[in-house]
């Protein structure tokens, strides 16, 4: 028995200790390595969150569709956790995305919001993402929440592309790919690797957790069965 | 609702015809255009909706002399899309409450004819819907919208099948869901922003008679979005009305 708690508590632990190097690295990156903005100052350094998140909340949609596409191809549940477990760290990077975004906005354009093309795809990609949580949160059934989680994800991925290109078309004030000195590209690509590799992480945990609470809810109705 | 054909010939015979898909969807078509000419539960509100809005409207048309045709084209479609998504709800949702959904789904035909049926409907729908809000914009604003018919009709029919699919699909989804009848335009909007905004566009530029490469990009990602549209709902809809 200790022996199968130490092989399980040892498993995350090399992971968690290279993932905290990982970050403690970018952290230096950031604060201690790359230089100072002139015009901006310190707020500039918001880029190395927001460019992060905002990729992630794109990947995450990925994700969502494929896990979504599995499971509507094999009817396989686990698929449909994979789907939510992307919908939902989906939905929190999308948010992070708008809030980081709007804090920038603000400093260097004057303004918390604006009909920025670039802005109006995040602000989709986040009502998608809100969308497919509300759809999944009203439906107990889980094959009928699965399937309705599923349609939605790949409703968003074909949709995507299109919101990106109609937005594109009109004049926007969103830098495409801001000058910066290849000290902060180097900082910027870290930061991005870094967080996807700790949204992988935090992906794969609530995968884990969805799995377990499924079980329990169906170990609590056999006794309840049992019971009765 | 008839799926066997008794012909003359067929009856002498002893056998009945089976009707073809068309002949099915049109069936399928037929029974909501009669049950909404009868009960007239839908279109009346949709478009009550869509004269009110174009109404509240106009008292805005004029804020931007400059940039009144975009603002009044930006207004007939949010009016559209809006005025189109009570359509949809509704004759969702009153189908599952009547049973007739589930009538529907042992109707002996594949789920993409059901789905083209129901798509069908909902663009007679929306094309009787901008029969009465074009020309009522273009009489509350002065902003000539009828002067390109054939470019106002092809933005039109193009935004309608854009609108619709997407309706389709997802109203199918949100009315199986309880408590999601008002769910239909919050999943339908985000999806469905490159349609409004590219009818919108195209109509401003038909409107300027401005048909140069801009139309006609606004009009080809308009053709894009509804072939996109179109086939997710071929493809998904089985999944949708599963049970």
């Amino acid at each position: 028995m200790k022996l199968a708690v130490k092989r399980r508590y040892a498993g995350p632990m090399g992971r968690d200790v290279l993932l905290g190097g990982l970050t403690a690295t970018a952290v230096f990156g950031v604060f201690g390595f790359a230089p100072t903005e002139e015009s901006m100052g310190e707020v500039q350094k918001i880029v190395y969150i927001h460019v992060p998140v905002a990729w992630f909340s794109l990947l995450a949609l990925g994700v969502m569709a494929g896990a979504g596409l599995a499971y509507l191809a094999r009817r396989d549940l686990r698929w449909d956790a994979w789907a939510e477990a992307a919908g939902e760290t989906g939905w929190l990077c999308s948010t992070l995305t708008l809030l980081t975004g709007s804090l920038w906005a603000h400093e260097a354009w004057g303004t918390w919001w604006t009909w920025d093309p670039r802005l109006t795809s995040m602000f989709v990609l986040w009502m998608i993402y809100s969308g497919c949580l509300i759809v999944r949160g009203s439906l107990e059934d889980r094959h009928r929440r699965a399937r309705a989680g599923s349609v939605l994800a790949v409703v968003g991925v074909v949709d995507l592309p299109l919101v990106v290109m109609a937005t594109r078309w009109f004049r926007g004030i969103h830098p495409a790919s801001p000058e910066m000195e290849p000290a902060m590209h180097v900082v910027l690509l870290l930061t991005v690797a870094t967080f996807t590799a700790l949204m992988f992480t935090v992906l794969a945990r609530r995968y884990r957790q969805i799995g377990l609470e499924r079980r329990l809810a169906e170990l609590e109705d056999r006794l309840v069965a049992e019971s009765g | 609702m008839p799926h066997v054909r008794n012909t003359a010939g067929a009856a002498r015979k002893g056998r009945l015809k089976e009707d073809s898909v068309v002949e099915k969807l049109w069936w399928i078509v037929h029974k909501d255009l009669v049950s909404e000419c009868r009960a007239r539960r839908v279109w009346p509100a949709m478009l009550l909706l869509g004269a009110v809005v174009a109404l509240i409207l106009s008292m805005e048309m004029n804020a931007v002399p400059g940039e009144k045709p975009r603002l009044v084209s930006g207004f007939l479609w949010l009016a559209t899309f809006f005025a189109g998504m009570l359509a949809l709800d509704r004759s969702f949702v009153s189908e599952r409450e009547e049973g007739c959904w589930e009538s529907l789904r042992t109707y002996p035909v594949p789920p993409s004819t059901v789905y083209f049926a129901k798509l069908a409907v909902n663009v007679v729908a929306l094309a009787a819907l901008q029969a009465v809000l074009v020309p009522l914009f273009a009489a509350l604003s002065d902003v000539p919208l009828l002067a390109h018919p054939a470019a106002m009709l092809s933005v039109s029919l193009l935004g309608n099948l854009g609108i619709s699919s997407l309706g389709t699909l997802l109203g199918a989804l949100a009315a199986g869901i309880r408590h999601g009848a008002n769910l239909t335009a919050l999943l339908v909007l985000p999806a469905a922003i490159p349609v409004v905004l590219a009818a919108t566009e195209a109509t401003s530029l038909a409107v300027a008679g401005d048909f140069g490469s801009a139309w006609w990009r606004w009009i080809q990602l308009l053709g894009i979005a509804a072939g996109l549209f179109v086939t997710a709902g071929w493809v998904l809809f089985d999944f949708v009305i599963e049970e």
